[in-house]
């Protein structure tokens, strides 16, 4: 684990809780997903409690990037990660709003969905981009 | 910054600081991960304001003067 080991403290942290987060969402959307298909009648307060905790790991994604901001102390790399997250911002915006008059224009039958995924994928894609020549 | 005024406007444009980061290296024989190790930043970073593409804060532009025993306008320059 020579990588992990040369690996800065606060990027150990933050794939710490990237990895926690993940195996946490993967185990509770599939328990949860079964629970709610179950065939059993749920009421409201079930469902909107379900959608809360399935919701959970994926926020506590969004928390460790913003953490992982704040305790970068090498002050490049945390302007190389403040880029990252603007530019994957921006590319999330720009693929909303198109979708989103794509709808408009009933060119697509539903309007922007799974925002946080797109986030992702575009954060996975600004990090080359910010990366670029630095 | 540098601003020139003309036609009744200013122009400003962003420009790095000059610096003898490497030339200060040479001197002493430090490689950009040495000085990397001993500013606790990775060598990416040395080498991003060892170019100039990255103007370092002022408590990391003091720390890199500590550590060449130096004062901050020995090492980075006006323009």
């Amino acid at each position: 684990m020579a990588g992990w080991n040369s690996m800065a403290p606060y990027m150990r942290r933050y794939s710490i809780r990237i990895l926690l987060f993940m195996a946490s969402y993967v185990v509770i959307l599939t328990a949860s997903l079964s629970f709610a298909r179950s065939g059993a009648a749920h009421g409201q307060a079930t469902k909107i409690g379900l959608a809360l905790i399935t919701a959970f790991p994926v926020i506590g994604v969004f928390w460790a990037i913003f953490r992982l901001l704040v305790e970068t102390d090498d002050e490049y790399q945390r302007f190389l990660f403040a880029k990252q997250t603007l530019f994957a911002t921006a590319f999330t915006l720009v693929i909303v709003t198109v979708w989103q008059f794509l709808q408009v224009y009933d060119v697509v039958a539903t309007g922007p969905q799974w925002m946080g995924v797109i986030w992702f994928a575009m954060l996975g894609l600004a990090g080359p981009i910010a990366r670029w020549k630095a | 910054m540098v601003c020139h005024a003309g036609s009744g406007r200013t122009d400003c444009a962003l420009e790095s600081m000059k610096n003898r980061l490497k030339v200060l290296r040479a001197e002493r024989d430090w490689s950009q991960q040495d000085l990397a190790d001993a500013l606790g930043v990775s060598r990416q970073s040395v080498n991003a304001i060892e170019t100039g593409k990255y103007d370092p804060s002022l408590p990391l532009a003091f720390r890199i003067a500590d550590v060449f025993d130096l004062a901050i306008e020995a090492i980075f320059l006006r323009d």
